[in-house]
């Protein structure tokens, strides 16, 4: 099983993933059609990705009361169906990460769906501040990051790292 | 225009409190494309010569391109306003990314044209269709963050984006800029005044309708492509690592780093402002503009002494080194305290550190003393002083009024021979690489059309190419040589059709600095985004025309060869020492063969007919007929 990593320190608020998202979708760019947003505080260097996580229990399949959200039995994926969904908004109100939002022109809710389990917004992030792994190795992948911001200036100060920049 | 463009400009009067939208002609988009070259062809046709720029006749105009919104490979964050510079009295133009230009797309325009000015402060708000001059005596005294907070409240909304002004801007300084969510610049040719004389405090936009796309598959498959090409270049690597800081050492090494007004070329000791020393110390993360793979800003902190909680989400080389080595100064933290008072006032970075540069050599020289200055040692190395020049520019307080007009102005004011200090070109300020140790850079200052600028040309090639690649693009081997002057015209010519082109799809100069600079990788990118088919021929007639039609604006406004010139520290004296030493900027060969190779006039570097007819621009060559400007045909 996989799960989408999120690492805020690795965001540069670039917004690509809402721009392939969104012209994947809707074949236009639209941030406002696009299944991830970025949220970002810029004057506090904050950048968050909000996307699906496809809860384990997830909130928005329990309470959807026409059985519009399923799982993708392949990619463990909670889908939406818009031709079941009433558009009632519950599931949107209690998404614990707001990732689930209105399309207000065609006036439908939309949400992630992995792509199929090949998501496009993880494989344009030059950054890799959104992942796509397996769940086991998740967090070893964010134990590596917190290590190397540790470790990182030790390794530096014993030259075994470049100096940064070409000479 | 389904593709790419809005298709749509909205036109604003602020006397008569009214607006209006009008579809976007498509010749023009044809003829232009967007952004900056819409912007110059538009302001050519409204402006009449010789008025004042900081009268209601002044137009101010916001222009984003093509490829704003779209997913891009080369970015797709920017825009170009443009008006007649109060700095310079010649074309003020200006390009800045962020957030706010694609926002304004997805509202649905293109380009927003603003004439005439308020009768009290407003502030413009643009929700889609809905535009609505608001009332903004509140904001009026707040700097960009205050602005840009107290509009988000307002509006109950915290994705919008803004343009906003601060109080230099408010002060008429003519050296102040027009920000972007408070924290990035429009910084050149002081259009924060003119935005300030039409009583207009910022422009604030939400949109929600996105930019449709010719051929979504093909884009998406070119952008990964792109992305791969720009990560294959070691420049690009370094520049997505520590942003234009690496620029530091690379200027340092060939000896062409602003020091002390550009008395030397090479500042010691340097390592506490390299682009290293910033990331290791300073940088918290980095940060891009919409759309871009390189990121080449960030968020940093000072984290302790006196300065400890300062902190940005921008830097730049530039604003950093008009702060430290161009005033003899080797602290870094002056640079970036810097950063966040030229912010929050509104100010233009290089033209603030020049200035101010341009002072402390007078005071050096005994030109200024302490009775000018208030008590202040404007001695070389003096941060604290620095710092207090940016509050008093601002303000227009003491010296700072002076200093406010920027460096030309205010070496006439102070007299004394003071003008031989002022580095500018045209009125307006250098950047911090000196042209004695990169000639093709000279020649680019000298012939931009908005005076002293690095960006028109941005001729990177010259300590970058091969020789072999110099000789295949413009006819010579020593077009590699940063000290020969042999095909240095047609180097230029060649970058600023190519940055012509840039600027009007409206894509990012630094991601296309090196292995996606070239004509068909731009092109192909805008026509996944458009349906536009160029050839590389099409995109350097684009670029060449615009480049002309901004040369027609100023020799309207009376440029002529005379004015196409550099300070005479760079042509006269030899640098004194480091890589560069014992060389000039030896500007008068080069401008001769980019006149010629430009079809303009040698003697007065004026467009000639046959070439202004060649690019489609008949009627710009019978107004200058007219006005008695075009030079006569060769019998």
């Amino acid at each position: 099983m996989k799960v989408i990593l999120v690492d805020p320190e690795r965001c540069t608020g670039c917004r690509t993933c809402e721009l392939v998202c969104s012209l994947t979708k809707t074949r236009e760019c639209n941030p406002q059609k696009a299944r991830i947003r970025v949220l970002s505080i810029p004057h506090e260097g904050v950048d968050l990705p909000i996307i699906c996580q496809h809860c384990e229990d997830a909130p928005c399949r329990s309470v959807c009361p026409v059985g519009a959200l399923r799982r993708d039995p392949q990619t463990k994926a909670i889908i939406l169906e818009p031709a079941v969904c009433v558009g009632c908004n519950a599931c949107m109100m209690v998404c614990p990460y707001g990732a689930i939002t209105i399309d207000t022109e065609r006036r439908e809710l939309i949400k992630c769906d992995l792509c199929d389990g090949d998501p496009l917004c993880v494989k344009y992030c030059v950054t890799e501040a959104i992942q796509f792994v397996r769940a086991d190795i998740a967090m070893k992948i964010r134990r590596k990051h917190a290590l190397e911001k540790f470790v990182g200036p030790m390794l530096k100060s014993r030259e075994l790292l470049p100096a940064g920049g070409r000479s | 225009m389904p593709y790419g463009w809005a298709g749509r400009v909205l036109h604003i009067d602020l006397t008569r409190r009214k607006g209006a939208t009008l579809p976007l002609d498509p010749v023009d988009t044809r003829m232009y494309l967007g952004g900056r070259g819409l912007n110059v062809i538009t302001l050519y046709r409204e402006l009449k010569p010789k008025i004042d720029p900081l009268s209601p006749d002044n137009v101010l105009i916001f222009g984003t391109g093509p490829l704003t919104g779209a997913l891009s490979p080369l970015g797709s964050a920017r825009f170009n306003v443009t008006a007649k510079s109060p700095l310079t009295g010649i074309l003020g133009d200006s390009n800045c990314g962020g957030f706010w230009a694609p926002e304004l797309k997805y509202a649905g325009y293109d380009q927003i044209v603003i004439r005439g000015r308020a009768s009290e402060p407003v502030y413009l708000w643009i929700d889609d269709d809905d535009v609505e001059i608001r009332n903004a005596k509140h904001l009026w005294g707040k700097d960009t963050y205050e602005t840009h907070q107290s509009i988000i409240e307002e509006i109950e909304d915290p994705e919008i984006h803004t343009v906003e002004i601060g109080i230099a801007g408010e002060n008429l300084v003519k050296i102040a800029n027009i920000l972007t969510d408070a924290y990035r610049g429009t910084g050149r040719t002081g259009l924060g005044a003119v935005m300030a004389s039409k009583n207009l405090k910022a422009i604030a936009v939400r949109g929600t309708k996105g930019v449709k796309v010719a051929d979504p598959d093909k884009l998406l498959e070119i952008t990964l492509k792109d992305i791969e090409i720009l990560y294959s270049d070691w420049f690009s690597r370094l520049f997505s690592e520590q942003g234009s800081m690496c620029l530091v050492k690379i200027y340092q090494d060939l000896g062409a780093l602003v020091t002390k007004n550009y008395q030397e070329g090479q500042f010691n000791p340097i390592e506490g402002l390299l682009g290293d020393y910033y990331a290791g110390k300073y940088e918290v993360k980095p940060r891009g503009c919409f759309s871009c793979p390189l990121h080449c800003s960030s968020f940093w902190m000072i984290t302790d002494g006196p300065l400890a909680g300062v902190r940005a989400p921008k830097i730049e080389f530039g604003i950093v080194i008009n702060y430290t080595t161009r005033l003899g100064i080797g602290d870094l933290e002056v640079g970036l305290k810097a950063i966040d008072l030229l912010q929050r006032y509104g100010l233009d970075s290089i033209s603030t550190g020049g200035t101010i540069g341009f002072a402390m050599e007078c005071y050096e020289k005994g030109i200024l003393t302490d009775k000018d200055t208030g008590g202040l040692k404007l001695e070389w190395g003096n941060g604290e002083a620095t710092l207090e020049m940016i509050h008093k520019i601002a303000h227009r307080e003491g010296i700072g009024n002076i200093l406010a007009e920027g460096s030309r102005i205010a070496a006439q004011k102070i007299g004394k021979g003071a003008d031989k200090y002022a580095i500018h070109t045209k009125g307006l300020e250098h950047i911090e690489c000196d042209p004695r140790g990169i000639q093709a850079w000279g020649l680019g200052y000298a012939v931009a059309s908005r005076g002293a600028d690095h960006l028109r040309a941005l001729p990177a090639f010259e300590y970058t190419i091969s020789p072999e690649k110099a000789k295949e693009l413009f006819g010579t081997l020593k077009a590699a040589d940063r000290f020969a002057t042999e095909g240095k015209g047609h180097m230029v010519k060649w970058f600023e059709e190519v940055r012509a082109f840039t600027d009007s799809i409206e894509a990012c100069k630094y991601i296309t600095r090196t292995g996606l600079i070239w004509p068909e990788a731009q092109g192909q990118v805008l026509s996944a985004v458009t349906g536009l088919k160029l050839k590389t021929e099409d995109v350097l007639l684009i670029g060449e025309r615009i480049v002309n039609v901004e040369r027609a604006f100023n020799v309207k406004e009376g440029i002529t060869r005379k004015d196409d010139n550099l300070p005479e520290r760079f042509t006269k004296e030899p640098m004194p020492s480091g890589p560069s030493k014992g060389h000039v900027c030896n500007l008068e060969p080069m401008l001769d063969d980019y006149y010629k190779l430009r079809g303009w006039d040698v003697k007065t570097g004026i467009p000639t007919r046959e070439n202004l007819e060649k690019l489609g621009l008949k009627d710009i060559a019978d107004e200058l007929e007219r006005l008695g400007k075009l030079p006569k045909p060769k019998s």
